[in-house]
C-alpha cells in the first residue's frame, strides 16, 4: 500500500500537480482549497489576474461537483439536501508555462451527449463568441431544477487560454466518469 | 423600514443596506453554496425599499470575485433597479475595482454595456 502511494505522488510531481483532492467535497472545504491554492500562487508569484482566473476556474468546477455530482451518500432522493455529500476529484497544478485546473465526476450516461455537444460548441468559440454566449445565458436564465445559472462551462471556456479539453468513460451501464480539463 | 445588515464570509460579501444614509453596501466574495437563497432576503429588502423611498440611493458594489451564478444573480439586481429607476427612484451605482484585476473592471463594463440606462461608475482602486 504504502509504495502505491508513492506511486501517486510521483505521478502528481511528474504531471506538475500541488493540489489534488478526491473524495466527498463541500462548501467550506472547497473555500479553504481555493484560500491554500491562492497563497500558494502569490507565493510563486503567479501574478494577480492568474491567480483570479485559476481560483474562479476551482470554484466553477467545484461548485459543479457539489451541485451534480452522481456519485453521492445518501444515494437516495428526498433524504434532505443539507445531509447529502457529493464525491469527486479536482486537481490543480502548474506544466508548460500554463497552470491546469482539473475536474472529474461521475455522471448519468444519458447526460453525456447533452455535455459532450454542449462542450464541443465551446471549444470551437472564440473569445467574442463565448461572451455572446454568456450574455445571452445570462439573459435567458437557468433551466428548469438548476442550482446555478447555467453559465460554469461558458464563464470557464472564457478564463481558459487554451480550448478546454473533456473525456468520458464509461463506468458501467448507468454512469459514465466527465473530466474537464482548464489551461490558465 | 429597517436596515439590512448581513456580515461577510469568506464566500459571501458584507451586505449593509442603511436607510437613513440611502447608501447601499455590497463588498467582498460572492461565491455561496445556494447562490439564489442566499440572496433571496436581499432582493426582498431591495423591492421594499425602492418602493418606499424617493431620496437618491447610491450602491457601492466592491467584489474582489464571484461566481457565474451570483454574476447572474447580480444582473436580475441591476434589472431591479432599472425596475426602481422607471418607477421614479434616483440611483446611482459604483462599481469598485482592484486596478490588477482585470475581470473585475471587464465586469463592470459588462454592467455598463447591458444597462446603459443606469448610471455605474467604474471606481478603480
Amino acid at each position: 500500500m504504502s509504495d502505491k502511494l508513492y506511486k501517486i505522488y510521483q505521478d502528481f510531481m511528474q504531471q506538475g500537480i500541488f493540489m489534488c483532492f478526491n473524495g466527498p467535497l463541500s462548501q467550506n472545504l472547497m473555500v479553504e482549497i481555493g484560500e491554500t491554492v491562492k497563497q500558494k500562487m502569490e507565493l510563486a508569484e503567479a501574478g494577480t489576474s492568474r491567480i483570479s482566473k485559476v481560483f474562479a476556474i476551482m470554484v466553477e468546477q467545484a461548485q459543479n461537483i457539489l451541485h451534480y455530482s452522481e456519485e453521492k451518500i445518501p444515494d437516495r432522493d428526498g433524504a434532505g439536501a443539507e445531509y447529502e455529500l457529493r464525491f469527486g476529484i479536482i486537481s490543480i497544478g502548474y506544466a508548460d508555462d500554463h497552470y491546469f485546473v482539473t475536474c472529474g465526476n461521475r455522471i448519468l450516461n444519458s447526460r453525456v451527449d447533452t455535455f459532450r455537444e454542449k462542450l464541443t460548441q465551446l471549444q470551437q468559440m472564440d473569445k467574442t463568441e463565448l461572451k455572446k454566449a454568456y450574455k445571452e445565458q445570462l439573459k435567458k436564465g437557468p433551466e428548469e431544477g438548476s442550482k446555478g445559472a447555467g453559465l460554469g462551462f461558458i464563464e470557464m471556456a472564457r478564463k481558459s487560454s487554451k480550448p478546454i479539453e473533456f473525456n468520458f468513460q464509461t463506468i458501467d451501464e448507468e454512469f459514465s466518469f466527465f473530466s474537464i480539463k482548464i489551461l490558465i | 423600514m429597517e436596515n439590512l445588515n448581513i456580515a461577510a464570509t469568506k464566500h459571501t460579501p458584507l451586505i449593509q443596506f442603511n436607510t437613513e444614509t440611502h447608501i447601499l453596501e455590497i463588498r467582498g466574495r460572492s461565491y455561496p453554496e445556494n447562490t439564489f437563497e442566499f440572496y433571496e432576503p436581499v432582493m426582498k429588502w431591495l423591492k421594499e425599499y425602492f418602493e418606499s423611498t424617493s431620496n437618491t440611493t447610491t450602491i457601492d458594489f466592491e467584489i474582489n470575485y464571484f461566481n457565474s451564478t451570483s454574476s447572474k444573480l447580480f444582473f436580475d439586481m441591476f434589472d431591479l433597479f432599472v425596475d426602481a429607476q422607471e418607477n421614479g427612484s434616483k440611483i446611482v451605482i459604483n462599481w469598485e475595482y482592484d486596478e490588477e484585476d482585470e475581470d473585475s473592471e471587464e465586469a463592470g463594463e459588462g454592467f455598463q454595456e447591458d444597462f446603459d440606462s443606469l448610471e455605474i461608475n467604474l471606481v478603480p482602486k
